[in-house]
């Protein structure tokens, strides 16, 4: 059975897997997440915003270890980054293992999890490459 | 017309600022936390309630209609009040809503409130909005600042120990303020202690509790028809409210968001970085102080850090950052903040400060940043 990401409208359970972003075909901007209302840039309708697909590869560019947290999951601690993929948008993810730096080089990577019903899906989350 | 001209062709003035003390939540209710601000502020300015002509309550955790049931307590005189919400900004947008009033003639007397008490969780729309995204619920605001905090200290060569050394510095002026939530100094070692997230500790980070402030703003004609105390007015020069606009990829919002608020703000008052004596600014955790030092050109990008080592934004160095204690010790109940930000300043600006008076105080800075982005900044004259 494929395996279903948390939105699918962000990702594509792939080998490896591609992020869903989109470009405004008014402006060329392209952005991540992709908005289901319009483009912040030019205003243009929501029709006018085309699928793009993102490589999910990218560098460090801030990164911190959470210890305490508001909910129950993820369970701390865990480790966030800004991610800045190769194509371009600046995201936050967490990003697997300990020890991250600012510069790293970062590959995504599927991790399996609940949704709030407990069903199974998969996260993306970042992975340093060594 | 826009808010410059309003402001300088109809002078607006802070004739009365009133506070409860920021506290963790108890029992009392926001009734009785608001009208003690306001008869604070009634008996500061020698003003009458009868007098006031309109309301402005800054509160984003209350729930739907609070003003009335609060101020009618003072007397059911019928005025039209309103209630605002702004994120961490709706104290600060009741202020600029009182403000455009008095501005526009419409009003001579105007009360501007903030009140709140905590409630689970902040209730953010933008988390409604049908946006996903890969981060879920995996970034909380200090988390948020924690990433920024990083990027900070990576790029200018900044330690943890630095960037701790904000909150040594308002967790000691807060320790001056009988309003403060938090009002005991502390140790740059248990500033260091109990990490939260990223090198952000619990000192490094705010307290949300319950509290009110409350501020009357005044035209001259008010003034006058009233015989207020003329030299304990503080003019208000400028009031400006942005929002996020769509900055480069990966620069932090909250920094370039304030950089063109606050260049607004100088341009509409008519001063620069340089002629602010005492600057109140979010500082809900301790980087942002560092950000917004360097944002609003009160000092060099990178030079924040050093500035805050060496005293200088200490009280009776060349800018005092928030002597009031800040968000970090005087506490950030949301709703009175930045109202509680305006008392601050025109306490200072009056010479009024006791053991936390900047020494000549005459030009004043209050600035807000809130979910959204929205940011309101404010610049007081004595």
């Amino acid at each position: 059975m494929t395996r279903q990401p948390r939105h699918p409208q962000l990702l594509k359970v792939t080998d490896p897997p591609v992020m869903v972003g989109h470009r405004c075909t008014s402006c060329l901007r392209i952005a991540f997440p992709p908005d289901p209302y319009g483009c912040e840039q030019c205003g243009a309708s929501a029709t006018e915003l085309e699928e793009f697909e993102l490589e999910a590869k990218g560098s460090v560019r801030a990164v911190a270890t959470v210890h305490r947290h508001h909910h129950l999951t993820p369970a701390t601690p865990f480790t966030v980054g800004v991610v800045e993929l190769v194509g371009g948008p600046v995201l936050k993810a967490i990003v697997e293992g300990e020890a991250v730096a600012v510069g790293d080089s970062v590959t995504g990577v599927l991790v399996d999890g609940e949704d709030h019903e407990g069903n199974p899906i998969v996260d993306l989350h970042f992975r340093v490459v060594t | 017309m826009s808010d410059r001209s309003l402001l300088s062709d109809r002078p607006v003035f802070v004739v009365g600022i009133g506070m409860h003390p920021y506290q963790r939540r108890s029992d009392i209710t926001y009734v009785e936390l608001g009208i003690t601000a306001v008869r604070a502020a009634l008996v500061d300015a020698a003003v009458t309630w009868t007098e006031v002509e309109a309301a402005y309550t800054g509160t984003a955790l209350l729930g739907m209609g609070s003003s009335r049931v609060m101020l009618s307590r003072l007397g059911a005189t019928g005025i039209p009040m309103t209630q605002v919400e702004n994120a961490s900004a709706s104290g600060s947008s009741a202020v600029a809503q009182a403000c455009l009033e008095v501005a526009s003639g419409r009003s001579d007397v105007v009360l501007a409130l903030g009140v709140d008490k905590p409630r689970g969780g902040l209730g953010a729309a933008p988390a409604q909005a049908g946006i996903p995204n890969l981060e879920g619920g995996s970034i909380v605001p200090f988390t948020h600042f924690a990433l920024l905090a990083s990027e900070y200290m990576d790029l200018h060569g900044v330690s943890d120990e630095q960037v701790a050394r904000v909150a040594l510095k308002n967790h000691r002026n807060g320790s001056l303020n009988p309003f403060a939530q938090r009002q005991k100094v502390r140790t740059l070692d248990e500033i260091l202690s109990e990490p939260i997230s990223g090198s952000l500790t619990r000192l490094q980070c705010c307290p949300v509790g319950e509290g009110a402030a409350a501020v009357i703003v005044a035209s001259e004609d008010g003034i006058n028809r009233l015989n207020v105390d003329r030299s304990r007015a503080v003019q208000v020069l400028s009031s400006v409210t942005r929002t996020e606009g769509l900055y480069e990829e990966g620069v932090g919002i909250d920094a370039a968001l304030t950089a063109e608020t606050g260049m607004a703000a100088f341009e509409e008052a008519d001063v620069g970085p340089s002629d602010i004596d005492v600057l109140e600014v979010h500082d809900a955790f301790a980087i942002e102080e560092l950000l917004y030092a360097e944002a609003l050109g009160l000092c060099q990008p990178g030079e924040a850090a050093a500035r805050v080592e060496s005293g200088d934004f200490d009280i009776g160095g060349s800018c005092a950052f928030s002597p009031s204690g800040g968000l970090l010790a005087m506490g950030h109940p949301i709703g009175p903040t930045g109202v509680g930000q305006i008392a601050e300043v025109v306490r200072q600006l009056r010479g009024e400060a006791g053991d936390r008076q900047q020494p000549e105080a005459r030009v004043g800075m209050a600035h807000m940043v809130g979910i959204g982005a929205v940011c309101v900044v404010h610049v007081l004259r004595r």
